[in-house]
């Protein structure tokens, strides 16, 4: 039995644990946490025994790469859940989530090491059903209701897509292997872009990219925070994912694939951090910061793509790795600012950003980790999150080298420029609004940080974080590896190039951080230090109401920007609000689902109950097939 | 790395609190004042540095550590572009990305320093501040595409250095355009008019003043310094881009790079003086003008055989 098989038992036992000690839960907690921890370590060791060997016996890299992020988020997502979880009263089963969790971490194991198409979907459903019944966790409010409901809508969309893909394409195949798949894949002829479209829809829709996107920030915001840790950062994943595995069995993509997804980045990317910016629950936020994540991973697969298709193996390369590491750095800080949010909804009992204030004062380790996420996110050095974009932008500088197309994708540095400012917007007004400055609202009380058992998952994706941005080639050389198989070409060193640059970048950044702020203390020092109260312009009395909320400081940008991105600015005598608009979802899923509803009220009329009614459908549709196998036969 | 650019590096830091004097200097000649001396900032930052400080009670160690952040972030973005016109101190392939980022990483810091004090008018400068900030980016990176274009190389020691001057005169329109698009990002990012107004007297009108205001002492001085140190780090992308120096030698390489960098301040007088600032909800379009000037220059490039 391979490690990842005793490992994937290991959780599937943990997680049966807390429904075998349903009355005693801190006994199963216990188990479910030693079997999440033992089996992701050895499903670890496998991953990153596989990205290190070479043989011919390793398994997939690209497979090990997301089984890699799969349990590097999962394994402290679950730790933290076992402690948030306990103190939940009055929502669903404890003891069925945690178990939920661990079939929710085996189906995504399934989906990334799948080698046949019936696998792939089956773990693909299971992938999304146990996450519906996560989603719904909070059943006793409505809105969680309703997220689910969408969410579980259109995932089947995306499943039934990826059916019909699969279908096609198998069509062309002795059999539904994905070794079979792609060595069919030069004959596919006529069926290629019946392939290309609907891989597009039905991984895009899972990945949450514009225009499809709808589903993902009622889901996640409606889920407990260690599944929407779970969610956002790794379970949106298997989109892209699909779309790797897709472009590596494909071989060769036409130019359309690859534009048609920079595209499509750029869209998500700016959306989502402009939606995100007028967004301000703190989960619904996070979630809206998926939809950028996904807009940057998707130029990275897009800037690949486009490599692939006009024979530029260091584009490529660049693309893809770029899009891998950016897929792994997302899932370590969009998980850990999740697992804060929890923290925040924990110790202020709402999430609200623009009734909080001040929360740094009561929770300091959850502030500290918090920021350090927030400054990942938003592509700051020294922190993963640079290193990534930092990759990307290489891809498309690259094509900018050569004298032959897609040399114009270079622009679309501009718009990873602009989605890395807008992100730095939306973070400082994060930060800046829940946790310094004054509590806004008198009526929030505010709690001290976690127990260790919930601040050690956080500081360990904390520490992650620095650890990638500190020294890249940590993630930048196994990510090599899986972009050369995706890419189909063998790398030469482009990818590494400059990578002692960025860690000399950090440690310069580090140095020059300790050694100015020893200068400056000492400055300090020799003189007084006083405390006094803020300065405020001579005012006195200025109440803690007359700090710039949220919505205020947005509101610039987001009136620079109009409406014309779906954004909503109320301006009230006492009040300054503002609000993403989901222009999809209230424009045109819902029309078309209320369409589906009355259609299928009106068929409701075959439905009357009666045998003998029945009796003679059953009658009309045996004889009807048997006129048809009649004609059928008699013809030569 | 060469002998050259650590002495340039050292010089550039040395003089740039001179640039904020002369551009000042400049202002107040051209409207018929005497004005301070061009070495006003080494006065202020001497007592500045001299001084204790006051900590507003609200704060946090993010408003004390914000000003070391701005400082060494700004040095090192220094470090990354090459000053004697042949090397920088620290050059990799896509060190542009890691140019921007560092002056991301000081504003982050800055902007949430603001935000420490609970205080409404550093609020709002803050608020205004990555507004500005945000809208300067693609513009930015546009200018660097120009230059990534023309040279086809990849880092920013490359692209100011010895390969643009061999390809300056071919590519000279597009070159322009964006150095007059850095120009307007320069005067965006030092808070100069007609974007900011660094001599306006009523807080609601300010920006990036607002916004530090409740800093003091060392601190406000590591501030001043960084901003100086800005307003050279944008000169020398303005001045790399019309003069490509790559070809001559250190000595007369640098005294450019110097000339430069005065004229540019100079020119950011000139411009205080002739013009009042923009109407905040204006800011934008100025901005995305700059955008647009050096959007064409990459179409002009694109379009180059």
């Amino acid at each position: 039995m391979s490690p990842l098989g005793l490992g994937v038992a290991l959780i599937l036992l943990g997680g049966v644990m807390p429904l075998i000690f349903r009355r005693r839960p801190r006994l199963g907690g216990l188990g479910f946490q030693a079997g999440l921890f033992g089996g992701g370590a050895l499903g670890l060791y496998w991953a990153g025994s596989s990205l290190a060997s070479s043989g011919p016996l390793a398994a997939d890299p690209l497979s090990a790469w997301f089984v890699l992020l799969i349990l590097a988020v999962g394994v402290p997502a679950s730790g933290y859940g076992v402690r948030y979880l306990a103190s939940e009263r009055g929502h669903g089963s404890r003891a069925g989530a945690h178990g939920l969790f661990a079939v929710l971490l085996v189906a995504l194991v399934g989906v990334a090491t799948a080698t046949s198409v019936g696998s792939f979907l089956i773990a693909w459903e299971v992938m999304a059903v146990s996450a519906y019944l996560l989603v719904i966790f909070e059943c006793d409010k409505v809105e969680s209701r309703r997220a689910g409901l969408v969410y579980l809508i259109v995932t089947h969309v995306s499943t039934l897509a990826l059916i019909l893909m699969f279908s096609i394409w198998s069509g062309a195949a002795p059999n539904a292997s994905f070794a079979a798949l792609g060595a069919a894949a030069p004959h596919l002829g006529p069926r290629l872009p019946w392939v290309l479209w609907l891989s597009l829809i039905g991984f895009c829709i899972k990945a949450g990219a514009v225009p499809v996107h709808f589903w993902l920030p009622g889901a996640h915001a409606a889920a407990p925070s260690h599944v929407s840790a779970m969610m956002s950062g790794v379970m949106i994943k298997t989109g892209i994912y699909g779309l790797l595995r897709t472009a590596q069995l494909l071989g060769v993509v036409p130019p359309w694939w690859g534009w048609l997804l920079v595209l499509l980045g750029v869209a998500s990317g700016l959306l989502g951090v402009l939606w995100a910016l007028a967004q301000h629950d703190l989960k619904r936020l996070l979630a809206y910061h998926s939809v950028e994540n996904i807009g940057i991973i998707l130029i990275g697969v897009g800037t690949g793509a486009l490599g692939v298709s006009y024979g530029r193996p260091s584009v490529a390369l660049l693309g893809f790795a770029g899009a891998l590491l950016h897929t792994l750095n997302h899932g370590l800080f969009k998980s850990l600012l999740f697992l804060g949010a929890g923290v925040v909804s924990r110790a202020a009992g709402t999430l609200a950003i623009d009734r909080l204030g001040g929360l740094a004062r009561s929770a300091p380790r959850t502030a500290a980790a918090f920021l350090l996420g927030s400054a990942a996110i938003s592509g700051l050095p020294p922190l993963n999150g640079f290193v990534s974009e930092w990759v990307v932008a290489r891809g498309l500088l690259t094509a900018a080298g050569g004298q032959a197309s897609p040399r114009g994708a270079v622009v679309v540095i501009a718009g990873l420029g602009l989605i890395g400012g807008l992100a730095v917007a939306c973070f400082t007004k994060v930060n800046g609004t829940i946790f310094l400055g004054h509590p806004r609202d008198g009526a929030v009380r505010y709690g001290p940080d976690p127990e260790p058992g919930m601040l050690a998952p956080m500081l360990a994706l904390a520490a992650a974080c620095v650890l990638l941005g500190a020294l890249p080639m940590l993630g930048v050389v196994p990510a090599t590896k899986v972009a050369e198989l995706v890419s189909g070409y063998p790398d030469s060193g482009v990818v590494g190039s400059g990578i002692e640059g960025v860690t000399r970048l950090a440690i310069g950044v580090l140095a020059l951080g300790i050694i100015g702020w020893a200068f400056s203390r000492w400055l300090v020092r020799r003189q007084s230090v006083a405390e006094a109260a803020t300065w405020a312009c001579g005012a006195v009395g200025l109440t803690a109401r007359a700090q710039y909320t949220a919505s205020s400081y947005a509101d610039p940008l987001l009136t620079a920007v109009g409406p014309a991105t779906g954004l909503r600015i109320v301006r009230q005598p006492r009040a300054l609000s503002t609000h993403p608009t989901d222009v999809v979802l209230d424009g045109i899923a819902r029309p078309i689902w209320n369409r589906v509803l009355s259609l299928g009220s009106r068929a409701r009329m075959l439905q009357t109950g009666r045998l003998r009614w029945y009796l003679l459908y059953v009658v009309l549709t045996v004889s009807a097939l048997l006129v048809y196998l009649g004609t059928k036969v008699r013809q030569p | 790395m060469s002998l050259s650019s650590v002495v340039m590096y050292l010089l550039v830091c040395a003089l740039a609190p001179l640039l904020p004097g002369i551009a000042t200097r400049t202002k107040s000649l051209l409207t018929g004042r005497r004005g301070s001396p061009v070495w006003q900032l080494y006065a202020d930052l001497a007592k500045l540095f001299r001084k204790g400080a006051v900590y507003s009670r609200t704060t946090t160690l993010v408003f004390r550590a914000a000003p070391v952040v701005l400082i060494a972030t700004s040095l090192l973005a220094a470090g990354l572009l090459p000053l004697d016109g042949r090397s920088a101190l620290l050059a990799f392939p896509g060190d542009l990305v890691g140019f921007a980022g560092l002056l991301a990483l000081g504003r982050f810091a800055l902007v949430l320093a603001g935000l420490d004090t609970g205080s409404s008018f550093e609020g709002m400068g803050a608020s205004r501040e990555v507004m500005v900030a945000t809208f300067a980016e693609p513009a930015l990176f546009l200018g660097f595409v120009v230059l990534a274009l023309a040279t086809g190389r990849m880092s920013l020691e490359e692209m100011l250095g010895v390969p643009l001057a061999s390809v300056w005169s071919g590519s000279a329109p597009s070159l322009v355009l964006a150095a007059a698009s850095f120009f307007m990002v320069l005067l965006a990012e030092t808070s100069r008019v007609p974007v900011d107004d660094p001599a306006t007297h009523l807080e609601l009108t300010m920006i990036h003043e607002v916004m530090i205001l409740d800093h003091s002492g060392p601190d406000l001085g590591l501030i001043l310094l960084a901003g100086s140190l800005k307003l050279a780090l944008f000169g020398t992308l303005v001045t790399s881009a019309l003069v490509p120096r790559g070809g001559m030698a250190p000595f007369s390489s640098g005294l450019v790079l110097i000339a430069g960098l005065v004229v540019i301040a100079v020119g950011v007088g000139m411009v205080e003086s002739v013009m009042a600032r923009l109407r905040m909800n204006r800011l934008p379009q100025f901005l995305v003008a700059a955008s647009a000037l050096a959007g064409l220059a990459v179409i002009l490039e694109l379009q180059r055989p």
